[in-house]
């Protein structure tokens, strides 16, 4: 998961879709820890389009 | 609310909340109807009142409009357009009135344990570290619920369960009616849910957007700018703030007690499914949980099973209806455009206050017979 810090509003909507609990939300930044699998489903709730992921191919 | 109730039901509170500013950033179309803050005992306040609504305009994908007066459509008697960075505000002073210590730009990292018991929280401010022993933890935090997965809850949502919603507050636009709130529908501006213009007044209002996880193909904030585009009384006006979030719309989550555990608002997923309005519920079951905490408590048990009272009760007063709202949520999302169209048409001139049951299930029929079939489980 990588998240554009230039976009991202911090409002949680990719953690709360995230299967694996691997989303951090903090006042300022929002990040994903090792647990992340780069399944994508973040990408599709993030509002404003801050997050991306790369897939593994 | 949880805060308040269990303070003046005689509990040692701490409020604990991340934001340095409660109520900072909006994440919500702040629309509320009167009903909740009388029944709870907060009397309206113009300092957190941005607008006054009566009524509801909805206008169906090829532009039929559907004009219903709020009596019909909410139990209130009236709806305001709150301003949450003061609202919020206002609420926790309430609860600091009655006792509890508020502590904000306190972000909660973790649960504390005792072997497999929740003990309290850790968390970290600009006064350091802190470990917080509690017996009860009213997870209170929002959509993201990562107190309750901490105590092995699974409050993940799947896409279908999840509106991604972006918001403009604008100013300098034209708004017709101050007090008609306006939800617009269709498969091209909004998959899966509606846009909405809530106003504040008659230059500026709240222009949201909510499309379903498992609909969208652009980012929420895309649609939103192509609504606002398109719109020549919104495009000349001014965007002063950005908003956007999740908002839960699979209905509440199975269990929300465990031992010294209760989950409520929208970690819990008490949300208004059809509408996404969660303001009300969150309120009410905040009302109810902090009460539960404190008896709980003062009775030296804070055992699952007594804590249960929390969950019969919240579910008592609004389960049935938030199952309601999630049917017709499903009907909604059911229906092509044509048949938002046919509907639309169908109620042209109705007059929703005088109109009965029966006639109206004529009118349904009369759009589909499948539709009306759809309808079945919500009379």
């Amino acid at each position: 998961m990588n998240v554009d810090s230039k976009l991202c509003i911090g409002c949680g909507a990719c953690a709360s879709v995230c299967p694996v609990n691997a989303i951090e939300v903090a006042d300022t930044y929002v990040r994903a820890d090792k647990n992340c699998t780069n399944c994508g489903i973040c990408t599709k709730s993030c509002p404003v389009g801050a997050v991306t992921v790369e897939r593994k191919l | 609310m949880a805060a308040r109730a269990a303070a003046r039901a005689g509990a040692e509170v701490l409020l604990l909340d991340k934001r340095r500013e409660l109520g900072v950033p909006v994440q919500c179309g702040e629309a509320l109807s009167e009903e909740p803050l009388l029944d709870l005992g907060i009397k309206p306040n113009p300092r957190w009142i941005a607008g006054e609504v009566n009524a509801v305009r909805l206008i169906s994908p090829s532009g039929l409009e559907v004009s219903i007066s709020e009596k019909k459509v909410v139990h209130g008697k009236v709806g305001f357009i709150l301003d949450r960075k003061v609202f919020d505000k206002h609420l926790a002073m309430l609860a600091a009135k009655e006792g509890a210590d508020v502590r904000v730009g306190t972000l909660v990292d973790s649960l504390l344990m005792d072997g497999k018991k929740i003990a309290g929280v850790k968390a970290s401010s600009f006064d350091g570290r802190m470990e917080v022993r509690a017996e009860v933890v009213i997870a209170a935090d929002g959509v993201v619920s990562r107190v309750a997965r901490w105590a092995g809850v699974n409050t993940a949502l799947k896409l279908v369960n999840i509106e991604s919603c972006a918001q403009f507050q604008m100013v300098g636009i034209d708004i017709k009616s101050p007090e008609v709130m306006e939800y617009y529908f269709g498969s091209r501006i909004t998959p899966g849910g509606y846009t909405w213009i809530f106003p504040k007044g008659r230059d500026m209002a709240n222009v949201g957007i909510g499309i379903l996880g498992s609909r969208t193909q652009r980012p929420a904030i895309d649609y939103l700018k192509d609504f606002v585009n398109s719109m020549p009384g919104l495009k000349k006006g001014r965007v002063i703030e950005i908003n956007g979030g999740g908002v839960p719309v699979g209905g509440p989550i199975p269990k929300t007690v465990k031992d010294n555990l209760l989950i409520v608002g929208d970690a819990a997923r008490q949300v208004n499914a059809l509408t996404g309005g969660g303001i009300d519920s969150a309120m009410r079951a905040g009302d109810i949980a902090g009460e539960v905490a404190a008896k709980a408590i003062a009775s030296g048990d804070v055992s699952e099973k007594k804590l249960k009272e929390y969950e019969k009760r919240w579910r008592k007063q609004m389960g049935k209806r938030l199952e309601r709202y999630l049917k017709a949520k499903e009907v909604l999302l059911s229906m092509s455009d044509e048949e938002l169209d046919r509907l639309a048409k169908a109620l042209q001139g109705v007059e929703f206050e005088k109109i009965s049951l029966t006639d109206m299930l004529k009118v349904f029929m009369k759009v589909s017979p499948k539709l009306m079939w759809k309808l079945k489980g919500l009379m």
